[in-house]
């Protein structure tokens, strides 16, 4: 599986490193580490990541790849 | 459910006669934030707007549009560059109230400061001030656990915030507390609303004070100092002193007002609910999501406004450049098309998708502060205090703007 966190519109709110903390990583700012780029998410953790991204206000993660 | 203006206007539910009778009045196309109506049936109104009502109307002063959907909310809040912030987030602004910064601004000026302070406010920072808000709980519990009763917005819902914040991030006296909170609630609901700025006023000077006095101070590395670091804006001129101050007081404003109602909220549903609590103190690890659907079901921030920048259209609505927008955060939370069973509170609920904390660049800077406090305060109180319950013949008391607050909630328990 492999996902996108859009660059402008992740503005901070966590809510996917709370639901999937061994896919996505907040930077200092509290904002998502990989803004602005796709990342893979590890095998297993596809549920979680899936919370991740339905729990994001501002939809700021999409899938790329199942 | 309602999609475009089109279906609105065609549904019977919603001809004005019909909500004349209903709500007294016709919500969908003369809804007024002040409506005591609103305050009284507040989950009834939310639930019909976000269900009936994609975008809606005010005929209040001016007028403004609400923008009621979830997808809609998203889109408005994040272009803002067709949605501006620069001319204020209040519908019918009373004449004489400054700009509040960063939330009354764009960007480019407006990411030059949360740049700045988000560091300040990011999960890590915040979590470090775990232990005192911890200790806090407990300091303010115990000034009345013996006594078996405590009305908890003044024994500790309007306290543990602005504790929680005074003594972290600002470094303020908490003496001063109860000024400061009396001169936010005024000015935010005090009616009539010219009064308003006058109370904010209050509010203005004594931080102002307070910002010249930390200038004359050693360094201590703290928000403050960075406020009064400043910023270059992107046309090379430096903040002036009046955007450093109102810094502060926006600050300070969502520092204090704001939680108190969630936490509140999810106190008095706890006291209703023991299965709820039984399953908490249980399972305290549930305490995190359970906070996380409060916040969706418990809005304190219902509505804030923007300015269209140009003619737009939203949900089959023309909107002309100058018109005023409000984002009905409240309504957007509890949106079927985009949850399941919006109206049901779930603490186990596996995804929690919300705009409680707003949406786009201004996202509320103090969430993550935020957060922290009512997951202390409710693994602290039911650790404490497991067993409570609503003071017989009482019930909340309740006052609704464009924000929403608790005024008083009784609580008993066996001594
Ligand atoms: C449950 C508690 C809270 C709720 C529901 C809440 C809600 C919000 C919302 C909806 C916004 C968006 C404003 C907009 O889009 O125009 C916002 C912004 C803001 N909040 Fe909060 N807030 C809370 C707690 C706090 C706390 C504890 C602080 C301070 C420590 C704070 C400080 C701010 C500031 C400074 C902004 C402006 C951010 C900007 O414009 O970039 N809030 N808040
Ligand atoms: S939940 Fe969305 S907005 Fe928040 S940090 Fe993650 S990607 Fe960014």
């Amino acid at each position: 599986m492999r996902v996108k966190i859009d660059g402008e519109h992740c503005t901070g709110h966590g809510r996917c490193a709370k639901y999937a903390p061994n896919v996505f990583i907040l930077d200092d700012d509290g904002y998502n580490a990989d803004r602005g780029n796709e990342i893979d998410v590890p095998a297993g953790e596809e549920e979680n990541a899936k919370r991740g991204m339905k729990s994001c206000p501002e939809r700021a993660i999409t899938l790329v790849a199942e | 459910m309602n999609e475009t203006r089109a279906d609105m206007e065609a549904d019977p539910e919603v001809a004005p006669e019909v909500l004349k009778a209903r709500f007294g009045r016709d919500i969908a196309r003369d809804f007024d934030l002040d409506d005591p109506m609103f305050n009284d049936r507040f989950d009834e109104v939310l639930t019909f707007m976000v269900n009936k009502c994609p975008i809606s109307f005010s005929k209040v002063g001016t007028g403004y549009h609400l923008v009621n959907t979830n997808e809609q909310v998203r889109r408005v809040a994040q272009d803002w560059r067709t949605f501006s912030s620069a001319k204020g987030y209040m519908p019918n602004r009373p004449e004489g109230l400054p700009y509040l910064m960063p939330e009354e601004s764009d960007p480019p000026m407006h990411t030059n400061w949360r740049h700045k302070l988000n560091p300040h406010m990011s999960p890590k920072v915040i979590a470090t001030y775990e232990d005192v808000i911890r200790q806090d709980c407990n300091v303010l519990i115990d000034t009345f656990i013996e006594k078996g009763e405590c009305e908890f917005i003044s024994e500790f819902g309007a306290l543990l915030p602005g504790w929680a914040f005074f003594k972290n991030v600002l470094g303020v006296p908490i003496d001063d507390l109860a000024m400061l909170v009396e001169g936010v609630e005024q000015g935010t609901f005090a009616l009539p609303a010219e009064e308003r700025p006058s109370h904010m006023a209050r509010v203005f000077t004594y931080l102002d004070t307070h910002l010249k006095w930390r200038a004359t101070q050693p360094k201590r590395g703290d928000v403050i100092d960075t406020i009064l670091e400043g910023v270059i804006y992107d046309d090379g001129t430096e903040a002036p002193w009046d955007h450093k101050v109102s810094i502060l007081v926006d600050l300070t404003f969502g520092g204090i007002a704001t939680t108190t109602f969630v936490m509140s909220s999810a106190i008095h549903y706890l006291a209703m609910h023991p299965e709820v609590r039984q399953q908490l103190i249980d399972d305290p690890s549930l305490i995190e999501n359970a906070v996380e659907e409060f916040s969706r079901v418990f809005p304190p921030v219902i509505a804030l406004g923007r300015t269209c920048t140009r003619d737009v259209e939203v949900a089959g609505t023309e909107m002309k450049e100058g018109d005023f927008v409000m984002l009905t955060w409240g309504a957007a939370s509890r949106d079927p098309r985009a949850m399941e069973e919006p109206e049901k509170i779930d603490i186990k609920r596996e995804t929690i998708l919300h705009s409680t904390f707003g949406v786009g660049p201004h996202r509320c800077i103090g969430s993550n502060l935020a957060r922290l406090e009512l997951t202390t305060t409710i693994e602290e109180w039911l650790r404490r205090i497991p067993e409570f319950s609503l003071r017989e013949g009482t019930a909340p008391v309740y006052v609704t703007g464009f924000l929403r607050s608790m005024r008083e909630l009784q609580l008993v328990w066996p001594k």
